[in-house]
């Protein structure tokens, strides 16, 4: 107790309780809105001199963007600077080849986000293909539109028929496992500076005559880990809400349906540069629908904080004892660099099981209680097979009693180091003081 | 009160402590002395449990020494810690509460020591912001604040000055006044004569030494005497001839001396008195015992 409340009462846990929540949402703010480039409203003057659009463009009204038309060519340098056209944001220029060469210039200001540019695009295809229509066929437009449908061929894997995962959820779990990797990394320093400082100051000898120090290893640990737990749940209530009020009033738009329908605009385009900005631009949009729509942040959160607490207590008495064994300063240092490691390596892991799913390393990294963290939050993400998610648990299980007696051979080394001073650890001392129980 | 039997003890290959046997009576200040490595640290961390013996058994109040006995300890160790970030307050009560106190009895026992260290105003002060000396004190109240019935103090008067000394030597004669045991482990030779009422001396990982104070110093009688007088120190050395050894000197002012003389053959007290009267203005004469100081060296040295 003394160690969590010593840590959620001190200025700098209160100030990381809120600054990581801010900056979280600030990078999901900049990601969100920097991949929009966000103009809310575009004003946009067309130049069609023959007539060809009849002055009309769209059906319906469009709160992103409105049109005026203008009945001759405006030079573009006349457009720039005479603040008769300042008001608009761009100009379309429509010239009389535009029915044969299907080929139009939009003049902007300012470069338009990816949503927008492909607004106006659409837009102005739509009413040429009406204007081309009428002009070439003896069609009607709404017999045009049923003949043209666009063709999608949907991807999916024979597992995962209604493609409940993907690509992207696998990222999702590994960024959750990262987050996992980095909780560990933060606070077993912690561990190990904290027992660090009560052996250099020597208030360990007056607790070890009050408790036993395997109860002061473990009280040093869950003390520490409860205040990360909080923090986690601090920075989990910010972030959430931080996200649904991001939602409800800085990016409603980005969730329309009109801009979810980027398949039939992308048809709409032959160029495959500009296909290819398009789909980017549905990325962009399937980033935003998996943060909003697709991602379990229930069940996954319930997994996140199982492999949390158990990859700490499995980590988290390495650290420890390395703090407890240490006989310098640079003792800890050099010797946290195998830790460090290991926690990279899960890293790798991690990624490895992205990229190969259903490899048998990937399950056996799942079982090892070094990468099971990372690894078993990319397969949660990507999902098990239907009657093999049982083994998620078997993973767990083994993470946890592995935690349990890495803790009882930490204890050996806590009790055998802690009172210890001024040796020069090595791998020896290691061996020897295990072995003394 | 307390009780070690045959404690044996090693580190590896070295032997920290070879067939050490101690008993601690209630009511009564016990000081354990030895030169530095000696064993006193090892056995003292055997006493409060932070270290396992090899060989022997340790009983407290007649049982075996177990767990549940250390709410009844208190352990001032020689190197002393303090949570610097912590104020005395929330230090006394975690250490305390670790010792199985209710919050309300830390706080009364707290008050009444910080007022008796007349440092009560610092209660809510960090212990960083503390000097030295008020520091200890506080260190000292925590190892007493659970009004333990052993208490164990390895060199509790290092750091002190000589009015925070007398005060604490104070505290722990009233505490032995009171039934309670203290194990006192202190190169203070002087305190150790002062204040405790039996000794033993570990050197070398063996007990060479054990009992009163007072008897072992006059078993170590060697017959030198003081002799304080006024007079002519030359009158003095004269009188004393052959028979007599002058071994040192105090001058206290303008023929005013303390004298100490070493016996020589059969000469005793009296013989010494009635060479000197007649020859110098005796004001007193004691027998002068050799000090722990001294009988420490002589053991140790050999």
């Amino acid at each position: 107790m003394r160690e969590f409340t010593e840590r959620a009462r001190s200025r700098s846990f209160l100030a990381m309780a809120v600054i990581g929540p801010l900056l979280v949402l600030g990078i999901t703010y900049l990601l969100f809105a920097l991949g929009g480039q966000n103009k809310a409203h575009w004003h946009v003057l067309i130049t069609d001199p023959q007539g060809i659009m009849e002055q009309k463009i769209m059906a319906q009204e469009d709160a992103a963007v409105s049109y005026d038309f203008a009945n001759a060519y405006i030079e573009v340098a006349d457009f720039a600077g005479n603040p008769r056209f300042q008001k608009y944001d761009a100009m379309l220029e429509v010239n009389e080849k535009v029915l044969n060469n299907k080929t139009a210039y939009l003049f902007y200001r300012e470069k338009p986000s990816m949503q927008m540019a492909m607004r106006v695009r659409f837009q102005f295809e739509r009413r040429l293909e009406e204007v081309l229509v009428s002009e070439f066929t003896k069609l009607s437009v709404s017999d045009f539109r049923k003949i043209k449908q666009p063709v999608n061929i949907g991807f999916r894997n024979v597992y995962d028929p209604r493609d409940e995962a993907s690509d992207l959820s696998g990222w999702v779990g590994y960024f959750f496992g990262a987050v996992i990797l980095l909780f560990i990394f933060l606070f077993g320093m912690t561990i190990l500076r904290s027992i660090a400082k009560e052996k250099s100051n020597r208030i360990v000898e007056v607790l070890l005559a009050a408790v036993k120090p395997r109860q002061l290893l473990l009280g040093k640990i869950v003390g520490i880990g409860l205040s990360a737990l909080l923090q986690f749940a601090v920075w989990t209530l910010l972030i959430a809400l931080g996200l649904f009020v991001m939602r409800e009033t800085l990016f409603p738009d980005l969730l329309d349906p009109a801009n979810m329908d980027v398949v039939q605009m992308t048809q709409a385009v032959k160029s495959q540069a500009l296909q290819d900005q398009m789909l980017s631009a549905a990325e962009y949009n399937d980033f935003v629908a998996l943060i909003y729509e697709r991602i379990h942040f229930g069940n996954m959160l319930i997994y996140f904080a199982l492999f949390l607490i158990a990859g700490y207590l499995f980590y988290g008495t390495f650290f420890a004892a390395l703090g407890a064994v240490s006989g310098s300063e640079s003792d800890g240092q050099q010797f946290v660099i195998p830790l460090i490691f290991l926690l990279l390596f899960s890293l790798y892991a991690g990624h490895y099981a992205l990229q190969n799913p259903t490899s048998g390393l990937t399950a056996l990294y799942a079982y090892l209680p070094f990468t099971s963290p990372v690894v078993c939050m990319v397969k949660l993400a990507q999902g098990y097979p239907p009657g093999e998610g049982y083994l998620l648990f078997v993973s767990f299980f083994i993470l946890l009693i592995s935690g349990i007696l890495v803790l009882r051979l930490a204890g050996r080394w806590y009790k055998n180091g802690i009172l210890q001073f001024g040796h020069r650890l090595g791998l020896k001392q290691f061996i020897k003081w295990a072995k003394n129980g | 009160m307390l009780s070690l039997e045959s404690i044996s003890k090693s580190f590896y290959r070295k032997v920290a402590l070879e067939d050490v046997s101690l008993t601690l009576q209630e009511g009564e200040i016990y000081g354990l002395l030895g030169p530095n490595g000696a064993g006193k640290t090892t056995l003292i961390r055997i006493i409060n449990q932070i270290v396992q013996p090899d060989r022997g058994i340790v009983r407290f109040k007649g049982d075996l020494l177990q767990g549940k006995h250390l709410a009844h300890i208190g352990y001032l160790p020689e190197e002393r810690g303090l949570y610097r970030t912590m104020t005395v307050y929330d230090h006394a009560m975690f250490l305390g509460r670790l010792r199985g106190m209710s919050k309300s009895d830390v706080e009364t026992n707290l008050n009444y020591w910080l007022e008796r260290f007349s440092i009560g105003d610092w209660k809510k002060k960090r212990i960083e912001e503390l000097s030295k000396g008020m520091a200890q004190k506080v260190q000292f109240i925590c190892t007493v604040l659970h009004q333990p019935e052993l208490l164990i103090l390895d060199e509790p008067f290092s750091g002190f000055d000589p009015v925070n000394v007398e005060l604490i030597q104070q505290e722990l004669i009233e505490m032995r006044a009171k039934g309670k045991t203290i194990l006192l482990s202190s190169h203070n030779m002087k305190s150790v004569e002062e204040i405790c009422d039996r000794v033993a001396l570990i050197h070398q990982s063996h007990k060479i030494l054990e009992g009163r104070v007072s008897a072992i110093r006059e078993e170590r009688r060697n017959g030198t005497f003081a002799v304080r007088f006024s007079g002519s120190m030359i009158a003095f050395v004269t009188a004393l001839w052959t028979g007599f050894e002058l071994i040192d000197k105090e001058i206290l002012s303008d023929n005013r001396f303390v004298a100490y003389v070493k016996m020589r053959g059969d000469n005793d007290f009296q013989d010494l008195l009635q060479v000197l009267i007649g020859q110098v203005q005796i004001e007193a004469a004691w027998e002068v015992l050799p000090g722990m100081q001294e009988i420490f060296l002589d053991l140790v040295r050999g």
